[in-house]
């Protein structure tokens, strides 16, 4: 673990979305993947991680359904539903303004 | 690996994680990222032991996870069971909405069936409701509300003589505090409103003020009146408006508060107009609501009569206080009724003493055709309720016989379907759906025919009643969705009941040619009820159109088709005898002037409406014997010349009166064939002497014998009457009758505008067919025949259709074998015999098991009748003869399509 950054507001959701942008995954290929984009830069509960999943699957922003595993265990596999999709973009686009934002005020002197 | 499962329809089919499952499925998936984890740690080189703490320290509170994982799982499940729920249901009405488009004949069908049973049920729903269950408008604590009969105890029970009382009897009853907490007393009499040649007789209402206190309700303007203003013997000139006259007179102008309105004999001041739809407990629409005291002297035109127990016009309706039950009620009113009896009697000495008389008295509904004295209209129309439930349970019947039919039809896809997998449970849902679609377009058909058919029919049937648009009626909106729901559920439950047993295998092996025929035994029956009940239908139409054409070929003793009745009321104009007489002769040369009329004459009262009874004395006979014929009752007619020509009364001996019979000639009459009967037996009554009413009046001598009348009702045929000239017994008073050429009604408006002519003052005359009088009568019968009729009608089509259907689809059905056998070398008579023959068989039995239901019920039945048996022959035969003769011809076409088949067409089949 590195430097552990607390993870923003409502970002959990976009990082969730765009990790089950390449295609269907179990929640734990969800977390080693985040984990591993980041470099472990950031901090994040997996139990939140597992939170924001299921709610998202409520919210119909995800489909889930019971697949076989590599190690041919059951496992619940969550893909993005059409809704699922215009979210990420949606939040991905939002994300860049604030961030790009963000960063214009950052580098003001 | 990808999931297997990504067809969205197979994974609704195949969905997993119900809301039990939901724990262990959270378990599940939290145990595989958990033991992953450990794995993935492991193989760094970490100690199994610390690889499961890092593991579980990286999901964080590992409880709190679970718990919000479940509750968020458990919500997502119940919001996807509703969305399947809606999904599945728009899912079927979808199916069944493309079935009905594929075969829209088959739809017409099936809606038209059912809004024919529909829309007879909402029609007598809204009458019953209306007769029998909706309270008045406005009525405030309506079940504590009644209206007070009257009656009293014999031997054989309680004899009722109905609501009517005296406004002395109001008075007496008033001071019962005690039990209730209004007391009131009412009136509706047509008064004459208006002036000039716009003056007509319109219906009023005479209310006390403590009336008001009933209904919860304020006027639009102005107000209500007070005691203070209905003051014996005549009441304050003040009136109330009816908010549809007030709309019609004053065009709904607040300003009409102030005005004038003339009613009988004086002017009315306007104070108030009652809301919309006050009727107060009546039915019908009034024009004004006036004070008791003001009412009852406008009607009678005299102010004395509202001090005597004599004038029994009134009713009384009692609001109960909380707490006093209605057993409490009737006692009092009782004991209050006697007590006033015992004061009546002081003042008028010959009544029967209290102790024999036993008056009895009590709180009934305030519904009239829900207590005693109901309208013979409002028993028939309960009978109707029941008939009318009969055409929708044949209509039920037979859309599920249809329905069953096409299930047969798509046996084969309902056992792909299952075999694809579809639940039963769905498969089930999918056929209600479907009925019950059908089921709701019949509901809104029905209530389009309610709505127009109805309308006209209650109209013409029970006119006196103010009808409501029925599809502005909430009630019968309701009642109709309800019926329509019903109905659906019960014409698809044969069908999907059938469907739900189907067997996969079996069917879908039978291959194109759908397995053997093999006739449903639901459809049997479901086919013979429908016949058993048309059968009792068409005997319960059959009895009532006998009865009542029985009832209008009864000889009258009178043509009323061609008869009008002219009533002068001389409101404030006052005229002496001779006077009077004289206007009233003029009246009759003035209607003898109007084109189309044959013949008139002055007439003391008219049949059906009462007059006067006087008991006659004759020499040489007992009075004891005298006093009793005709029942106790004899009619004494006072009639002018040409009173036997203009009411088409035969003369069977003797002559009727002329010119000749002056007050000061010799006193004559001429006695109506049974009294004569009556009091001489078989000898000749010509010359005989008859006192009226004792034995010191002076002798008339007997000049002819009439053919007897019916007077009161049509039942009791030895009506006895006796007719005196005019001219020697009150010639002052009574009306003429005008004869015309054509249907009498046509010429009523030219006979009211010539002799209205001759009134003075503010004198006016009315004008009535006859016909109208004697049709109130007979609307019982009337209705009974009509409605029986159309309902058995209805039924008759329907199981018709049915049988057509069963019929033709049992030959489509066994086209096959019929080829076969015709190939085998049967004919084409053969055939036709057989497919005939199976229809009549079934017919047969249904015909058998109606009439055996019609018998039953015809007991019940029978006091409604007219001079019918409820076992006439004619009646059954006539049905038994029309049911063959529809079978016949519902079989006929499918037997003829029998006859044609080819055996070579039918075995291509193969």
């Amino acid at each position: 673990m590195a430097a552990d950054l607390e993870l923003l507001q409502g970002t959990l959701d976009l990082l969730v979305l765009k990790a089950l942008a390449w295609g269907p995954r179990h929640g734990y290929d969800v977390a080693r993947w985040v984990r591993e984009t980041t470099h472990d830069d950031l901090r994040i509960e997996e139990g939140a991680l597992y939170t924001a999943l299921h709610r998202m699957e409520q919210r119909r922003w995800l489909a889930a359904e019971w697949g076989v595993s590599d190690n041919n265990r059951r496992a619940k596999y969550y893909q993005l539903t059409a809704a699922g999709r215009r979210e990420l973009k949606a939040q991905a686009a939002a994300f860049s303004r604030y961030a790009t934002a963000m960063f214009k005020v950052l580098q003001t002197a | 690996m990808r999931p297997i499962l990504s067809w969205p329809g197979l994974r609704r089919a195949f969905r997993l994680g119900r809301a039990a499952d939901v724990e262990r499925e959270v378990d599940e998936e939290l145990t595989h990222h958990l033991e992953l984890t450990m794995r993935e740690l492991v193989e760094r080189g970490l100690p199994p032991e610390a690889a499961r703490r890092e593991a579980e320290r990286r999901i964080g509170d590992l409880a709190a996870t679970r718990r919000r994982l479940v509750a968020l799982d458990r919500e997502r499940v119940a919001g996807e069971r509703r969305a399947d729920w809606w999904g599945a249901l728009l899912q079927d009405l979808r199916y069944a909405a493309r079935g009905m488009r594929r075969r829209p004949g088959f739809a017409v069908a099936v809606v038209l069936t059912l809004g024919l049973g529909i829309g007879a049920n909402a029609t007598m729903f809204g009458i019953v409701d209306r007769l029998l269950l909706r309270p008045p408008a406005y009525l405030a604590d309506a079940g504590r509300v009644h209206r007070v009969w009257f009656g009293h105890r014999t031997s054989e029970g309680t004899v009722f003589f109905g609501g009517n009382t005296s406004y002395r009897r109001y008075l007496d009853l008033v001071a019962d505090t005690a039990h209730f907490d209004v007391v009131t007393a009412f009136v509706d009499p047509s008064v004459a409103v208006g002036l000039g040649t716009d003056v007509q007789e319109m219906h009023v209402l005479g209310v006390t003020a403590s009336y008001w206190r009933l209904f919860a309700m304020r006027p639009v303007v102005g107000r209500f009146f007070s005691e203070a203003e209905n003051q014996e013997p005549t009441g304050s000139p003040v009136a109330v408006l009816g908010y549809d006259y007030w709309r019609a007179a004053y065009a709904g102008r607040a300003d009409a508060v102030g005005k004038t309105l003339h009613v009988g004999q004086r002017d009315y001041t306007i104070i108030g107009v009652a809301p919309a739809g006050f009727m107060g407990t009546s039915m019908g629409n009034v024009v004004a609501i006036l004070p008791i005291t003001a009412a009852l002297f406008e009607a009678t035109g005299r102010p004395e009569p509202i001090r005597s127990y004599g004038l029994t016009w009134p009713e009384i309706v009692v609001r109960r206080r909380a707490g006093v039950s209605v057993a409490a009620a009737d006692a009092a009113l009782t004991l209050d009724f006697q007590r006033s009896y015992a004061q009546q009697s002081v003042e008028m000495p010959g009544l029967p003493p209290i102790g024999e008389f036993q008056p009895r008295a009590g709180a009934a509904s305030i519904l009239k055709d829900a207590g005693p004295g109901a309208s013979p209209e409002a028993e028939v129309s309960l009978w109707l309720v029941g008939v009318a439930a009969i055409v929708l349970i044949i209509a039920c019947a037979n859309v599920g016989n249809l329905l069953l039919a096409r299930a047969f039809g798509r046996r084969r896809e309902i056992a792909v379907r299952l075999a694809l997998g579809i639940g039963r449970g769905r498969l089930l849902a999918q056929l209600l759906t479907e009925s019950v679609l059908l089921a709701v377009l019949g509901g809104a058909a029905g209530l389009a025919i309610a709505q127009w058919g109805g309308g006209v029919l209650r109209a013409a049937l029970i006119p006196d009643v103010d009808w409501s648009s029925m599809l502005a009626d909430p009630r019968v909106i309701a009642f109709g969705a309800a019926a329509a729901l019903a109905a659906g559920l019960l014409a698809g439950l044969a069908p999907a009941w059938h469907a739900g047993r189907s067997d996969v295998a079996s069917s879908l092996k039978a291959g194109v040619r759908e397995g053997t025929f093999h006739r449903s035994r639901t459809r049997t029956a479901l086919l013979v009820v429908q016949g058993a009940l048309s059968v009792v239908l068409l005997v319960g139409a059959g009895l009532f159109v006998r009865s009542f054409d029985k009832v209008r070929s009864v000889r009258l003793g009178y043509d009323a088709d061609r008869l009008l009745w002219v009533n002068p009321n001389m409101r404030s104009v006052k005229l002496d005898t001779m006077p009077a007489s004289q206007l009233r002769d003029r009246l009759v040369a003035a209607a003898l002037r109007v084109p189309g009329v044959e013949a008139s004459a002055r007439a003391g009262s008219v049949p059906l409406q009462g007059g006067w009874w006087w008991n006659v004395v004759v020499p040489g006979l007992d009075t004891a014997y005298t006093n009793h014929i005709g029942g106790g009752l004899v009619l004494l007619q006072p009639a002018s010349p040409g009173y036997f020509q203009a009411m088409g009364t035969r003369l069977l001996r003797g002559r009727g009166f002329t010119a000749a019979d002056q007050a000061a000639s010799p006193l004559v009459t001429v006695l109506s064939q049974a009294m004569a009967t009556a009091l001489w037996k078989g000898a000749d009554p010509i010359g005989r002497c008859v006192k009226i009413g004792a034995d010191t009046a002076p002798c008339r001598s007997v000049v002819g014998v009439a053919e007897d009348i019916v007077d009161n009702d049509f039942e009791s045929k030895a009506e006895m009457t006796y007719y005196v000239p005019v001219a020697q017994w009150h010639p002052e008073g009574g009306g003429l009758f005008v004869r015309t050429r054509g249907p009498a009604d046509r010429d009523a408006e030219a006979v009211r505008t010539a002799l209205q002519r001759q009134m003075p003052g503010d004198a006016y005359v009315t004008v009535r067919p006859m016909s109208d009088l004697v049709g109130t009568r007979m609307r019982q019968w009337d209705l009974g025949a009509a409605m029986f009729t159309i309902f058995g009608a209805l039924a008759l089509v329907v199981a018709a259709i049915g049988l057509y259907s069963v019929t033709a689809y049992g030959v489509a059905q066994r086209t096959h074998e019929l080829g076969v056998r015709v190939a085998l070398g049967a004919e084409a008579r053969d055939l036709v015999r057989m497919v005939l023959g199976e229809g009549l068989r079934l017919t047969a039995v249904a015909l058998v098991l109606g009439l055996a239901a019609a018998l039953l019920a015809g007991r019940f039945v029978a006091p409604l009748l007219f001079e019918t048996s409820p076992r006439d022959p004619l009646v059954l035969a006539a049905v038994a003869a029309l049911i063959c003769v529809t079978a016949v011809a519902a079989s006929a076409v499918p037997a003829m399509r029998a006859s044609r088949v080819a055996p070579s067409v039918a075995l291509r089949d193969e």
